[in-house]
């Protein structure tokens, strides 16, 4: 019968490689389970995204759409341009919601518009969204560069906006307060893309709306 | 001259030296079997799966670090506040997770490398893969139909297989130490756990700015309440039933290889986690009941953790009965002490509510645990350790209650 000293020597301490196990440096049993977490985690990191790269984004817009947005507003966007995030008003989700960001796109000029509940003024808001901005950019992103001037839309709503510039792009912020839902756009471009698109960002910015009003 | 008491699991041969009884044998095949008290080593420079660990830990740790450093700057105080919430929060969890693990426990040097893995690598992995998921189907299917049902979707694959895989390091990593359901169960929960925390403190990062970043204080704090009250539920639950299935699918010395059962735990989880994300979508219209549903789910998700952790913990007990009889058999303990810690919480206190005695009674107990343990440690041999562990459990008995 074995005695108990008998029964130890035959557990490998752990961590120890028996010589027929060992590959160029490494235990063999290790590999296995090494290249299938290295292979889900290379899918996952690397080529989900990269297919994600592959399919084009956005659609063309529809003449007459409205993107609606949380909190019952929405802006008409100008033809020509392509929708890359947003759903068109008539198109909720089960619950009947809409999402709280749309952004459409073209030569480069985006123009994107975030809803969120908001108690105070349009030029509050501004400011907010103005110190917002210099705090998460750390004064690397783009500066105010004029005075804040009133807009009103085609619907009666009173905004304000301000112009934004850096060193490659120039742009606009306008801020907008409807029924307790604050509304922030942000357009931005090349500073070489030059008045071309100005019309069309006048125009969505004058569409914003509660939706229904928007025309 | 008296002849000296054979040790615990040993008879004297006529020759004279001493040799194991049976339940001798039998402790020494399940400490084998069990690798309790194994000691892991993280750094194991031939092991391929430390590297593949080292290669996805350290970018998700320093991607977090980075993202929850630079809101700091923004929102200093709200973010501090959640973090130090959230990590009072999983310190609960942890407390209570490694307390169920009380039998042939596993080594606390694992559960850390667990949760480092969920709260990092399988951080890293999923949100790589979570965001371009949702887009793609949103470009397929239209961005409506992505929120209804992009996110049970892509959250159930993306994480459970994240925290999953990371069972699979920790085999390569200890394989001695993981070797039941039960101990899939153990470090699901802790790699779940890893996860949840990470997770949370993102979202109350993400929070912090919402609604023009007004009132991040308030915005902060609704997002701690509301996945403090519900998160419980969710990722630890989840990567506990996912990862008990990984275990049962594979197949380890304390767990016989059941794939269909291991499938069925794994789809199991990936589902209730796809049913709690898309709960919004399918209650579609009747969403502003939302948390009626998810108190619902909660308990349903309960009752399934319980029920593994009841069908789980048997070989547990088992082991702890036989690394337990030399004992009784040598009448170093009681078999009414040995059945008090190999049962459940019931047996335990049943031993303890002796008028009189009770806190003798507890420690006796406790000291017995650690006897087991010293054996286990000891490969079932006999050291300095385990005749001290015996020595003490006689101390404590000796004790007037």
């Amino acid at each position: 019968m074995p005695t108990l000293q008998q029964f130890d020597e035959t557990v490998a301490p752990e961590g120890w490689v028996p010589v027929e196990q060992r590959w160029a440096g490494l235990d063999r049993r290790s590999l296995r389970p090494a290249a299938v977490v290295l292979a889900v985690a290379a899918v996952m990191i690397f080529a989900i995204p990269a297919l994600d790269r592959a399919i084009p984004a956005g659609r063309a817009v529809v003449p007459g759409e409205v993107l609606a947005l949380d909190g019952g507003v929405g802006f008409t966007p100008a033809e020509g341009w392509e929708v890359v995030d947003g759903v068109a008003l008539g198109d909720p989700t089960r619950s009947g919601e809409y999402p709280s960001t749309a952004a459409v796109l073209v030569d480069a000029v985006s123009f994107e518009v975030t809803t969120a509940d908001f108690a105070g003024t349009p030029q509050e808001l501004l400011t907010q969204i103005e110190d917002l901005d210099e705090r998460t950019s750390a004064g690397r992103g783009p500066e105010v560069s004029g005075n804040p001037r009133p807009v009103r839309t085609e619907s009666g709503q009173e905004g304000v906006m301000t112009e934004t510039r850096s060193a490659t792009t120039t742009g606009l912020i306008a801020a907008f307060v409807i029924d307790g839902t604050g509304v922030e756009v942000v357009v931005t471009g090349p500073r070489d893309a030059g008045t071309g698109r100005a019309d069309d960002v006048t125009t969505m910015i004058e569409s914003v709306a509660p939706l229904g009003e928007n025309r | 001259m008296t002849a000296a008491r054979p040790v615990p699991g040993t008879e004297v041969s006529p020759a004279g030296s001493p040799t194991p009884t049976d339940v001798a044998v039998d402790r020494l095949r399940v400490v084998r079997e069990s690798g309790w008290g194994t000691p892991v080593r993280f750094f194991q420079p031939r092991n391929a799966a430390v590297w593949v660990y080292i290669a996805l830990v350290g970018p998700g740790l320093f991607l977090i670090l980075h993202y929850v450093s630079s809101a700091t700057v923004v929102f200093g105080t709200p973010i501090t506040v959640a973090v130090v919430l959230f990590g009072l929060y999983g310190g609960l969890f942890w407390w209570f997770t490694q307390r169920i693990d009380r039998y042939a426990h596993l080594p606390r040097k694992l559960l850390v490398i667990a949760f480092l893995w969920g709260g990092f690598g399988a951080i890293f992995m999923a949100s790589s893969a979570n965001t371009p998921v949702l887009s793609i189907l949103g470009k397929v299917f239209g961005l409506s139909w992505a929120s209804d049902w992009g996110a049970g979707i892509a959250a159930p694959i993306d994480e459970e297989l994240a925290k999953g895989l990371g069972l699979l390091l920790l085999i390569a990593l200890a394989s001695r130490a993981v070797s039941t359901a039960f101990d899939g169960f153990i470090l699901g929960a802790f790699i779940g756990l890893g996860f949840q925390i990470v997770e949370d403190v993102t979202y109350a990062v993400a929070g912090a700015g919402a609604g023009f970043g007004a009132d991040p204080s308030m915005s902060t704090l609704k997002v701690v309440g509301v996945r403090m009250a519900l998160g419980f539920g969710a990722n630890i639950a989840y990567s506990a039933i996912f990862c008990t299935g990984l275990i049962c699918f594979l197949g380890r010395p304390g767990q016989p290889r059941r794939v269909g059962v291991g499938l069925g735990l794994m789809l199991t989880a990936m589902l209730l986690h796809s049913v709690w994300d898309n709960t919004a979508g399918i209650l579609g219209p009747a969403a502003p009941f939302a948390l009626v549903a998810w108190v619902v789910m909660t308990a349903i998700t309960l009752t399934i953790v319980v029920q593994i952790f009841r069908r789980t913990v048997g070989v547990e007990r088992a082991y702890m009965r036989a690394v337990l009889a030399p004992e009784v058999e040598a009448g170093t303990i009681t078999a009414e002490e040995a059945e008090a810690l190999a049962g459940d919480r019931k047996a335990r206190k049943a031993y303890r509510q002796v008028a009189q005695d009770r806190d003798r009674r507890r420690l006796v107990l406790l000291a017995a645990h650690d006897l087991a343990d010293e054996l286990g440690s000891a490969n079932g041999a006999e050291t300095h350790r385990v005749s001290f562990a015996r020595g003490e459990l006689a101390r404590i008995r000796s004790r007037q209650g």
